[in-house]
């Protein structure tokens, strides 16, 4: 029969009820102590305090904190008096085990402390592996997701599309949609209302995906404005009733920084087909979403090889562009801004043009997407500003055309470059135009993009002398305090009021209220786009300043303003 | 005055709810209004309807209840029966509680359970009754759960509620509330003695082994040789025993494994196996680490601990003669004694109390701890004497 040590069962028993890989096992583990000394009271004392205490009432551990510093052979407590084993745990903490009945022998007490040291372990070591997993944990969520939204951020995005291809050799019978949803306007949300309230917007939206998707599909954000949905379906029709229900959905109004918005997404859907890399999944449904922008935003529209190839004609536009710069095949052309009391020409517009050696004359919109996307904005700014300069320089040299004006236009990358001002300077002081005479055209949403930033660069653009024209102005949202903050000289009339004189009342209101703003602000107005005598005549019984339109000229090659607008007056000047 | 206490039990063997419930409550006949009633129920009645007419007829009543593998009524073992447990008396106080555990386990819910002792008018001696789903997880997570709350002071006493061996699901009642994967708990307190009998029978029938892979109720390895060919190689059953699932949970029946403790050795039931990892389910908890035990127990030594255990509970009354008796006999047991010779446990009890009223029912684990923090017991008939 039994043979073997009480004793030695107890302590097998005991140490073999550890386990660091469950922390809530410590709680048994002091049931187990409880139990197979046949104890009813076990209790860890840290620092003084009980972390841990079975069988005794609140009142009686009261009275075991009481006893810490005699630690007593025996405690009188209401069901009798329990024979105590005090076990130290290290220098400050404790195991206490009582017994009602028989008092602790020596072996007991002795494997009681060696217990005791072995829960002392294990509480370290529960301590330093659940610190180290709640650090990898919080690692891993820092690396794979998203800080503003918690959503699976590009990197796990990437992960997951890889498994779903890797997953399409073992079952096709599924097909893998990514649905890449880009935020329409974005960018004027968060310029008109704040870059808060764009993260509320981010938020909304994550949300909204979340909530629309199926609880298997991931949701994830690339970047900025841009979330991801990969979802695994067996009809291909399922990926577009998704989009329209996404584009639904975040159509619906939403309050954001205290104003109701509705805005749209427009989404792109490619499919994954065997062989794919994730980032061409990606590639294909970023071209797809362009695609249903192009087509009027707040759309969907899935991949086709095509559009690749659209990609692709851009890409090489791109490359072209950049050669352009170099190559001198980007050209200001000239339009002429006329008084409108008497009719006497004013100055010139630069609006640039690109004489592209295959495919000819571009206009702006061929080409300034790309130039914005890829920076070569900037030197077409500068090209065409310098151009322009040196034309207008020397046509001031001519008699009554000293106070000639050129507006150029100054793109919002430009202007938030800190190294333009000494482009701008080097340019003034090689051409020696009357900086007085030189208006930089930016549109009233470069004018108040991140104000913080450009403030340093207009503020260097007046010192140079040089004044501001707001372009398209009434279709922003300017404020009036940095009309008088900076060295605002212009507002243009944006052309969608001018066209619309004589036909739109509320045309007519807004270009008037425009006109008793400038005079107030003792600005200068120009009216953009007059197309007929009728809109020129309307102006000036406005009150406005000057016009510039096709009525008095398109734009022409310097040669041809040259011939047009300028030889004439090196016979008779009309300019005071 | 001195305070009293009463129990009265009524039962019926009756198959409709309704008819069944009306006559165990004509079979009642109270004194007054019980405290407390404990319906012991096979799983054929309408435990819905049976909580909501005790609640019509005893607005004032505590009730817990649950079903059973088996009933016992003073007239003896019974099946497929409604019993009624009632206790009352000025003695007597009573509140109940309940917690809804998941598949995880049932510690949680017995302590939300055991909380019922926070609203109890405390007398000179108090315990807790328990009743567990005997089907949901580790049960010696139910004592734990229960003496987180209980301590030192009250002794817990109990079953986990049976479902005629159909080992698909359990139910148990809380006032008009009836619940599954629960416990429900009544804690009593007595102005008189309270009793409480354990006993077994089981006798290790060779050498302890160690328990060397365990987790919860599921035994892995003895002495590293796999739990289920060291338990069949020892006691060598015919070989359907080896492959048949219903053969073995039988056969397993009547081998339970004991785990030794300081002074005592614990039963623990073997519901079952796994034949491809070779390892044998029980009930409750084999620590990894503790020594093992096969054991063996024959009619005589089952039957005479019933004796032992009663007579345990009413020796704790100090003199004070029992009310009656809520027993918790292992459903074990009763595979044991046979169907023709079940009967011979309540006698043997009737014979060594006298004729107490008492009821009880046949368990998938039995609950009585008394001494330690332990109290889990299998193949047990645990004894609660009223004083």
């Amino acid at each position: 029969m039994e043979t073997t040590s009480w004793s030695l069962h107890m302590l097998s028993e005991i140490l073999s009820a550890f386990s660091t890989e469950d922390p809530d096992n410590l709680r048994n583990v002091l049931n187990r102590v409880a139990e197979s000394v046949d104890a009813e009271v076990a209790a860890i004392i840290c620092n003084r305090s009980i972390d841990w205490c079975i069988g005794l009432s609140e009142d009686d551990q009261q009275l075991l904190l009481e006893e810490l510093n005699n630690q007593p052979s025996d405690i009188t407590i209401r069901s009798g008096i329990l024979r105590t084993c005090w076990a130290p745990m290290g220098p400050m903490d404790l195991l206490f085990v009582g017994r009602l009945g028989e008092r602790f022998d020596l072996e007991e007490r002795s494997l009681l402390r060696a217990m005791a040291r072995s829960i002392e372990l294990s509480i370290k070591m529960l301590r330093a592996v659940t610190s180290e997993r709640e650090a990898r944990k919080d690692a891993l969520l820092q690396a794979t997701h998203d800080a503003l939204t918690g959503l699976p951020n590009r990197r796990m995005v990437l992960d997951r599309l890889q498994a779903a291809v890797d997953h399409l050799s073992v079952d096709s019978s599924l097909l893998t949609a990514v649905l890449f949803i880009d935020i329409d306007r974005f960018k004027w949300i968060n310029d008109a209302y704040g870059h808060s309230a764009g993260d509320q917007l981010l938020i909304h939206v994550s949300r909204v995906l979340k909530h629309v998707v199926r609880h298997d599909d991931l949701v994830g954000r690339l970047s900025g404005d841009e979330f991801i949905v990969i979802i695994r379906t067996s009809h291909r029709d399922d990926a577009g009733q998704l989009a329209s229900r996404i584009i639904a959905e975040i159509r619906q109004p939403v309050n954001v920084a205290g104003s109701e918005l509705s805005h749209t997404v427009s989404i792109g859907i490619s499919f994954a087909h065997l062989g794919d890399s994730p980032s061409t999944l990606l590639e294909n449904a970023d071209m797809a979403m362009y695609q249903a922008k192009a087509l009027g935003r707040g759309r969907h529209s899935t991949f086709h090889s095509t559009m690749r190839l659209q990609a692709q004609q851009r890409i090489s536009l791109e490359e072209a562009l950049g050669n352009a710069v170099q190559n001198g095949e980007i050209k200001p052309f000239l339009q002429p801004i006329f008084r409108l009391d008497d009719k006497t020409l004013t100055g010139f517009e630069a609006l640039v043009r690109w004489q592209h050696p295959q495919l000819g004359l571009l206009m702006p919109a061929a080409f300034l997407e790309q130039a914005e996307d890829s920076g070569l904005i900037q030197e077409i700014d500068m090209c065409v500003f310098a151009s322009a300069c040196a034309v207008i320089a020397s046509w001031q040299q001519i008699h009554g055309l000293g106070n000639l004006r050129l507006s150029s236009n100054l793109s919002a990358r430009s202007l938030a470059d800190p190294r333009v001002k000494v482009h701008i300077k080097e340019i003034l002081e090689s051409t020696a135009i009357n900086p007085a005479s030189v208006y930089l055209e930016i549109t009233e949403t470069t004018f108040v993009d991140d104000i913080e930033s450009t403030t340093a660069t207009i503020n260097a653009l007046r010192d140079l002398g040089l004044r501001l024209a707001i372009d398209d102005f009434g279709t922003g949202y300017s404020s009036l305090l940095y009309l008088k903050r900076f060295p605002v000289g212009v507002l243009k009339i944006d052309r969608s009021f001018v066209s619309g004189l004589g036909k739109n009342p509320e045309d007519e209101v807004i270009a008037t209220t425009i006109l008793t703003l400038a005079k107030a602000l003792e600005l200068e107005v120009v009216a953009e786009g007059v197309e007929n005598e009728a809109q020129m005549k309307r102006m000036r019984e406005l009150g406005c300043d000057y016009g510039q339109g096709y009525w008095f000229g398109h734009p022409i090659t310097i040669e041809a303003t040259d011939v047009a607008f300028i030889e004439p007056l090196r016979q008779a000047p009309l300019i005071p | 005055m001195v305070a009293e206490s009463w129990v009265q039990v009524g039962a019926s063997s009756l198959n409709d709810t309704g008819q069944a419930l009306e006559q165990a409550l004509q079979a009642l006949q109270c004194p007054q209004d019980p405290k407390l009633i404990v319906a012991l129920l096979a799983p054929n009645f309408d435990l819905a309807a049976i909580a909501e007419q005790l609640h019509g007829t005893f607005p004032h009543t505590q009730v817990i209840g649950c079903t059973t593998s088996g009933e016992i009524t003073p007239g003896g073992a019974v099946a497929n029966s409604l019993v009624l447990w009632a206790l009352g008396g000025s003695a007597i106080e009573v509140s109940t509680g309940s917690g809804q555990g998941d598949a995880h386990g049932l510690r949680q819910a017995a302590t939300e359970a055991a909380h019922c002792l926070d609203h109890l008018e405390q007398r000179a001696n108090t315990v807790l009754i328990v009743l567990s789903d005997g089907l949901c997880g580790d049960q010696m997570d139910v004592v734990r759960g229960a003496y987180d709350v209980a301590g030192i002071d009250v002794p817990l006493v109990g079953g986990c509620a049976g479902d005629y061996l159909a080992m698909s699901r359990t139910r148990q009642i809380h006032g008009r509330r009836v619940m599954t994967q629960a416990v429900v708990a009544a804690a009593v307190s007595s102005d008189r003695p309270l009793g409480i009998g354990v006993s077994h029978g089981w006798t290790p029938a060779g050498d302890p082994m160690l328990v060397t892979g365990s987790k919860g109720n599921i035994l892995s390895t003895l002495e590293d040789k796999p739990a289920l060919d060291v338990y069949l190689d020892f006691f060598n059953p015919e070989d359907i025993v080896r492959t048949d699932p219903t053969a073995f949970a039988n056969f397993a029946a009547t081998h339970p494994i004991g785990i030794r403790r300081r002074d005592k050795i614990e039963m623990r039931h073997v519901t079952g196996f796994n034949l491809d990892r070779r390892e044998l389910i029980l009930v409750a908890e084999v620590p990894q680490g503790a020594l093992a035990f096969l054991t063996e127990g024959n009619f005589d030594s089952v039957l005479n601990a019933a004796a032992q255990s009663c007579i345990s509970a009413v020796e704790a009354l100090n003199g004070f003669p029992p009310a009656g008796l809520l027993l918790f006999d292992c459903v074990s047991r009763r595979a044991v004694f046979t169907e023709e010779r079940v009967h011979e446990e309540t006698d043997l009890i009737t014979s060594s109390c006298g004729a107490v009223p008492m009821a009880g029912f046949y368990t998938y684990g039995e609950i009585a701890r008394t001494k330690g923090a332990g109290g889990f017991h299998n193949q047990t008939l645990v004894t609660l004497a009223i004083g």
